[in-house]
């Protein structure tokens, strides 16, 4: 049963992350992308992290993708059906890709994989934070103040001197 | 002579209701039976009590009281019951139902009006099945140069989403169609799927009034989720867990909202932004763009939709119950069950009917099930009450109200349930 599962999880991942890249469609191809985020969802599931895929769905599919659908959607309308045909670069693309996972597959097989043992009972939610607020609060302390700071940073950026009208809502 | 069939004959309409019944019962005998007996062959069928259960015992016992009881109750067991009937689609949709004519009745007396009131004699009691019939026979039209695929998705997605919010929901104790852990993190990520329906059903319709509602559906949406989930974050720090169902468990004394008002607030208010009600019905705003997103839907595929905004309506009217207002705890209203009738039966004239397995529901859950409708059906009536009082507000103040007002609201209701927690009133060694 898992063994299908993960079977058809793999081939909905993968099938949409290459429609994602090769439709012509952009909005067909932010939905295929909103696809292999969701797939990436139940391979946390079938690691018996829910906590991890809830928030893989309500974070990546519910907000990212909805962020680059917006954005697509504002793109000049000849763009989003514009034909980019260059077959070296697709070729030179597709080997890359290839060479890339064979040397990823190779690290993953050498570094011990294959002895895990998996029928740990799932993580508690509850372990996960205790562990944020314990062992990895510096880490935590750490990423809070960097996306503090490029928020601060983004705000000041997007700042800008607006000519004040009365009948807009201070 | 009716005017809206003038060659009408009665002879005629006899015969044509003869002619469908002919061919009802040719077509039943020449394809239904066989298709029938077919499914027969192939099946195994179970051998109950040492008889085979053919399909003709099956209706002896259907007749047989003493026999369906527990059939009825091994039903209730079944997901399927749960999933189409009780806590799930049936309950959600007879609520959501109810509440579109409420709605209607409710306005109209507010602002002097009558609202329905010919359909079904008393006060337009059946306008909703009208309007339903209505929607059904309508011709779906499609925009000649939309895109079909999404286009059609869209409705059935938009339903099936508010289904799948409305089965995270626990009526009464037991009585929920997904008991996950992560209840309140599952209603997170399935909200989260509303604005992408909308944007891409508003894109796929290719009209510009679709369009412009679609865009600030997702605006408004994507905005207002932020302190929605911020505000409910206090309930979770106090409790400790993220099951709805062991929410409402730690409510039994006293509901959140007392301890927490300042959330149930923010709440309410970005309730009702994210189901796009007056004031914040900026996506539908029909007095400037037409029905905003909406616009290009007909016949049943706008019912559809109708549909999955009411479900969705109920089913955060209903987790605003369950988060702050105790979900179904109440006083027990509901008297036992007489259990005279299991042991004697019921005894009408000289004949004596033994009905074993009677109570189908237990006290609990009946009593349940009432607090938990009644005080659904009051935040939904507080729910379509701005919409009779209140104008819709501008796009730049709602924005103003979400990322500013209400994020900062949020923040003081989160310090507030630390201090309580922090502070020894509640958690343990404290009240709860």
């Amino acid at each position: 049963m898992a063994d299908a599962v993960f079977l058809g999880l793999t081939v909905i991942t993968i099938g949409s992350a290459i429609a994602a890249l090769e439709l012509r469609s952009l909005i067909y191809g932010s939905i295929a992308l909103m696809g292999t985020l969701g797939g990436i969802a139940g391979f946390f599931l079938l690691l018996d992290a829910p906590f991890v895929a809830l928030f893989q769905i309500a974070v990546y599919v519910g907000s990212i993708a909805v962020l680059i659908l917006f954005t697509v959607m504002l793109v000049k309308r000849e763009l989003i059906f514009k034909k980019i045909e260059d077959r070296r670069r697709k070729f030179a693309g597709i080997g890359l890709m290839l060479v890339t996972m064979m040397s990823l597959g190779a690290i993953f097989l050498e570094s011990g994989i294959k002895d895990i043992t998996t029928d740990e009972p799932a993580v508690d939610f509850r372990d996960i934070g205790a562990d944020f607020v314990t062992y990895y609060w510096p880490a935590l302390i750490a990423m809070a103040l960097i996306l503090a700071g490029s928020v601060t940073g983004a705000l000041v950026l997007a700042r800008r001197e607006d000519v004040e009208n009365d009948q807009r809502a201070s | 002579m009716s005017v809206i069939a003038p060659q009408f004959k009665f002879s005629e309409f006899v015969k044509s209701l003869l002619d469908n019944a002919f061919w009802i019962l040719f077509l039943m005998v020449l394809v239904g039976l066989p298709a029938v007996m077919m499914i027969l062959f192939v099946i195994d069928l179970p051998v109950i009590d040492g008889e085979l259960l053919t399909p003709f015992l099956a209706f002896t016992w259907l007749v047989d009281p003493t026999r369906t009881l527990p059939i009825i109750h091994a039903l209730m067991a079944t997901d399927f019951f749960r999933i189409a009937v009780f806590p799930g689609f049936g309950f959600a949709a007879l609520l959501a139902a109810g509440t579109i004519f409420a709605e209607r009745k409710m306005l109209a007396k507010m602002q002097l009006r009558v609202g329905p009131f010919y359909c079904g004699k008393i006060e337009g009691i059946l306008q909703l099945m009208g309007d339903g019939l209505k929607l059904i026979s309508k011709e779906i039209i499609i925009p000649a140069k939309a895109d079909k695929p999404l286009f059609w998705a869209a409705p059935v997605l938009f339903v099936a989403t508010a289904a799948a919010f409305v089965s995270l929901i626990p009526v009464a104790p037991g009585w929920v169609v997904a008991d996950i852990d992560l209840g309140l993190l599952g209603v997170f990520a399935v909200i989260g799927f509303f604005p992408i329906i909308t944007i891409l059903s508003a894109w796929s319709a290719n009209s510009k009034y679709p369009f412009i509602g679609g865009i600030r559906a997702l605006f408004q949406m994507v905005s207002f989720e932020i302190p929605l989930i911020l505000s409910l974050l206090g309930v979770v720090m106090l409790t400790g867990t993220l099951n709805l169902s062991e929410i409402v468990e730690s409510q039994s004394a006293f509901p959140w909202i007392v301890f927490l008002p300042i959330g149930a607030i923010v709440f309410f208010i970005t309730m009702l932004a994210e189901l796009e009600r007056i004031p914040f019905d900026l996506p539908e705003a029909e007095s400037e763009i037409v029905a905003g997103w909406l616009t290009e839907f007909s016949g049943m595929m706008y019912g559809l939709v109708q549909l999955g905004t009411y479900l969705k309506l109920y089913a955060f009217a209903a987790l605003f119950v369950v988060l702050f207002l105790g979900g179904w705890h109440g006083p027990m209203v509901v008297p036992p069950f007489p259990y005279e009738i299991i042991t004697e039966g019921i005894t009408m004239g000289p004949v004596t009917a033994q009905i074993p397995g009677l109570p189908l529901f237990t006290q609990e859950m009946l009593n349940g099930t009432f607090w938990f409708v009644l005080k659904t059906v009051a935040v939904i009536f507080f729910i379509l009450l701005p919409r009779g009082v209140f104008p819709r507000i501008r796009v730049d103040m709602l924005l103003n109200l979400g990322w500013t007002k209400l994020i900062g609201l949020c923040f003081v209701n989160i310090f507030i349930a630390l201090g309580l927690l922090y502070a020894g009133v509640l958690g343990p060694g404290g009240l709860q």
